[in-house]
């Protein structure tokens, strides 16, 4: 009987929704992004496994540190990365299958743990320090600070409209009623923009942008570690769409059914979507536009909205 | 009104050319499944009418990059050879040959692993 | 605050071709900028002493990329002008179709690489799709998409016949309907003006000191045009329309290209209805009696000046070639004074660089 569970724990915790599929489908949605991207500006895009050829040909790779970067920091923070955004979408998938259990206050543990990434791409151009690197980790971490705050505070509105702060209290207060949608639309836009900035996307591409400073605080990196920073942005990419469809979406499936998966599975489709139709109509926004545009106008508008919703 | 459309219009300004584009056919020729197609004017190899060729070396003399060379013993009997690796396919010896010899096709020389590939011998002419 | 110098070296995913500035910034601003040429120097003018006139055709069209007709009608008409020679009339009309048609190429090609910069990928895409237009017809018409190697002394190496002049009068209007299209973006999208406009500002006092030519100058209130004010190879037949605006900033000199690509759409047209009959070459000589002779013209950047000089032989003495670039290049320090980080991609890119004419 033991024996049973445990073998049903190290097939979740490594294949269902765990580590292959994680992986498997943070791929699909990176594979997604790029051939939508291509479509709009009317070329074919990549084949399938590219995203998959990528990584496998990374882990090929020499991996050289400029001489005096902290060989430990520099592995253990792409590997921090990595495990922390696996950790959160195991968590979120999880929960849609029933195979863990939410718990109170495991929407901040999640915020938290799709946010870390962010604050070690920073650290990781401070520990391999050149040019290039040092001063794209200060405009990463002058916009993660902006961003992070936009999406905290625009998806606690369903939180605070909820009255609970865990993931299965959000979507049972939207089985019965209206889902988030409806109501909190200028939440959902809000959050899509927070969304964009903490995936460091056009037009907040700035800290990762070819023509601005070769490629920010990743410069230094190749190899494993590369390929362990990028398997840690498209797991990000994952976790913060699947938690605004948990979020804004709550009560259009039913829990544990296949219709529900489904249903799942073609909402963060669409979200994507508007993701990449984003950056493809958008230029990318200088620093000071950025910040500029967060402070003065996305987060009074997340204020007062988030004052709307304790009112009403 | 009208301004305030114009105005909020500029913000997206690209996106229904953006959506009219990813609903129509992509733009890209698919080159090693779909054969290319190659205008007839296009300076693909240096080709040579045989009779034509009367040994005068106008050509040679005149090729920026030495790609042509004449071996001449007498006046029936000269070879004109031809390194496809030197030449840059620019027509210049088409436009000085007085007999209208040596001209240049359309056709598309294949890349080669061996340096010796690219050796041409245009003109054998032997005494009879 | 402290000061760093940021090296945008000769190898940087930003510039096309090597050249180096090392940027000192204090804060955000850029303080100063040094300027390094010479990357790409491959002794070109001391290659042309030892060569043949005809040979030096094929050697001069090596000299830029996108503007290499341009370089090799300079330099024959140099070399006709040597030897009093006087091309018939449908050669010329083809040299200046040709002129023509690689302006609109480079223009595209420069706004898709401008677009690249500011982070519009798909501005870029759609300018570059409407490129391959252009490059089919120059493939029809002369045998290559970038090296045409129409040009020849005495005139054109070959004929524009009937179906390719056809086919030319049919692709131009879906041409200038795309450009159309293309300026609108240019004119009403908010995110690109937000990024180029007021950025990389050349005032009219200093187009006159540092003597920048071309579309720079335009877009700074300069109005000079060669192909109107020193009109070389039969442009005085044709009405020419120059372009100049006042703000002198990137979006301007965006505006300013872009309006020049409509002109020679109609250009072109005009050229291949008004084609006269006759013959296209004339022979000449390969010995150039001695003398000296300077031709110029317009290149899609600027004005290109060439100097010749014979002694009597069948190689030339001295050649001197004075590009466009080379102006423009010289004022980008200036232009780069007080500016963020994140707006020196777009003015690199706003100065349409061609570091190959400039090193020569």
């Amino acid at each position: 009987m033991i024996m049973r569970e445990f073998a049903l724990y190290i097939f979740h915790l490594a294949f269902f929704p765990g580590f292959i599929f994680l992986v498997a489908s943070g791929m699909f949605f990176h594979w997604i992004d790029r051939k939508l991207l291509a479509r709009f500006e009317g070329r074919v895009g990549p084949p399938w496994y590219q995203p998959l050829a990528d990584i496998i040909k990374l882990f090929a790779k020499e991996d050289i540190l400029p001489i005096g970067t902290n060989q430990l920091f520099a592995l253990l923070l792409p590997l921090t990365s990595f495990a922390s955004t696996l950790s959160a979408g195991f968590h979120i998938l999880g929960t849609l299958t029933g195979t863990v259990s939410s718990f109170n206050g495991d929407f901040i543990m999640l915020i938290f743990l799709i946010s870390l990434p962010s604050l070690l791409f920073f650290l990781g151009g401070w520990t391999t320090s050149g040019v290039y690197s040092i001063l794209g980790g200060n405009r990463s971490l002058l916009q993660y600070f902006s961003y992070e705050v936009l999406f905290i505070m625009a998806i606690s509105g369903t939180a605070i409209a909820s009255g609970s702060w865990s993931l299965a209290g959000i979507f049972n207060a939207q089985s019965g009623s209206m889902p988030y949608i409806t109501l909190q639309i200028a939440g959902f836009i809000l959050s899509i923009a927070g969304l964009i900035g903490k995936l460091k996307r056009s037009p907040y591409d700035i800290p990762k942008a070819k023509s601005e400073m070769v490629m920010g605080p990743l410069t230094e990196y190749s190899g494993g570690k590369l390929a362990l920073w990028k398997l840690a942005d498209f797991l990000q990419t994952l976790s913060g769409i699947a938690l605004i469809v948990y979020c804004y979406f709550g009560g259009l499936w039913l829990p544990h059914t296949a219709i529900g998966y489904v249903i799942f599975i073609l909402l963060m489709l669409t979200i994507q979507f508007i993701l990449s139709i984003i950056s493809a109509v958008f230029t990318r926004l200088r620093i000071d536009q950025l910040i500029d545009l967060n402070w003065r106008i996305l987060i009074p508008l997340s204020l007062i909205h988030n004052l709307l919703i304790m009112i009403l | 009104m009208n301004k305030m459309i114009q105005k909020i219009r500029s913000f997206f300004y690209l996106l229904p050319r953006t959506l009219s584009v990813f609903f129509s056919r992509s733009v890209t020729r698919h080159y090693p499944f779909h054969d290319p197609e190659i205008p007839e004017r296009y300076r693909g190899r240096v080709n040579i009418n045989e009779n034509n060729c009367v040994g005068c070396s106008l050509c040679v003399l005149d090729c920026p990059a030495s790609a042509l060379e004449l071996e001449k013993e007498s006046k029936s009997q000269f070879r004109l050879l031809h390194y496809q690796d030197r030449c840059t396919y620019c027509g210049q010896c088409e436009d000085s040959c007085r007999f209208n010899a040596i001209f240049m096709d359309n056709h598309y020389i294949r890349p080669a692993f061996d340096r010796d590939d690219f050796f041409v011998v245009l003109v054998n002419r032997k005494e009879v | 605050m402290s000061r760093v110098t940021i090296p945008i070296g000769p190898q940087h995913p930003l510039l096309k071709e090597p050249v180096s500035f090392n940027i000192t910034l204090e804060g955000e601003n850029v303080i100063d900028s040094t300027l390094r040429l010479g990357y790409v120097h491959r002794g070109i003018e001391k290659l042309a002493e030892s060569r043949s006139y005809v040979k030096n055709i094929t050697l001069f069209e090596r000299v830029c990329g996108i503007c290499s007709h341009i370089h090799t009608t300079t330099y024959c008409q140099a070399v006709e002008g040597l030897l009093g020679l006087e091309i018939p009339r449908r050669g010329s009309y083809i040299r200046m179709l040709l002129c023509e048609l690689e302006r609109i190429h480079s223009h595209l090609l420069w706004l898709g690489v401008l677009a690249k910069n500011i982070g519009l990928n798909t501005v870029f895409m759609y300018a570059w799709r409407d490129r391959e237009i252009v490059l089919d017809l120059m493939e029809e018409i002369s045998g290559g998409r970038v090296s045409h190697a129409i040009n020849t002394i005495g005139g054109v190496r070959k004929d524009l016949s009937s179906t390719q002049a056809k086919k030319i009068l049919a692709d131009l209007p879906v041409l200038a309907a795309r450009v159309r299209e293309l300026l609108d973006i240019v004119n009403n999208d908010r995110s690109f003006k937000a990024r180029t406009q007021g950025i990389g500002y050349l005032s009219t006092q200093d187009v006159y000191r540092y003597c920048v030519v071309g579309p720079v100058a335009r877009a700074s209130g300069v109005g000079v045009d060669l192909r109107r004010d020193a009109p070389y190879a039969h442009y005085h037949e044709f009405d020419i329309n120059v372009i100049t605006m006042q703000e002198g900033d990137v979006w301007a000199r965006a505006i300013v290209r872009i309006l020049e690509t409509i002109e020679s759409i109609d250009l072109s047209r005009q050229i291949v209805e008004k084609l006269p009959a006759g013959d296209v070459t004339v022979r000449a000589n390969r010995k150039v009696p001695e003398g000296e002779f300077v031709s110029r013209s317009e290149a899609p950047r600027g004005e290109v000046i060439y100097f010749v000089k014979s002694d009597g032989t069948q190689t030339p003495k001295r050649v001197k070639v004075r590009t466009p670039t080379l102006t423009a290049l010289i004022t980008l320090p200036m232009q780069l004074e007080g500016l963020q980080m994140a707006d020196v991609s777009a003015v690199i890119a706003g100065v349409d660089l061609c570091i190959a004419c400039a090193d020569r």
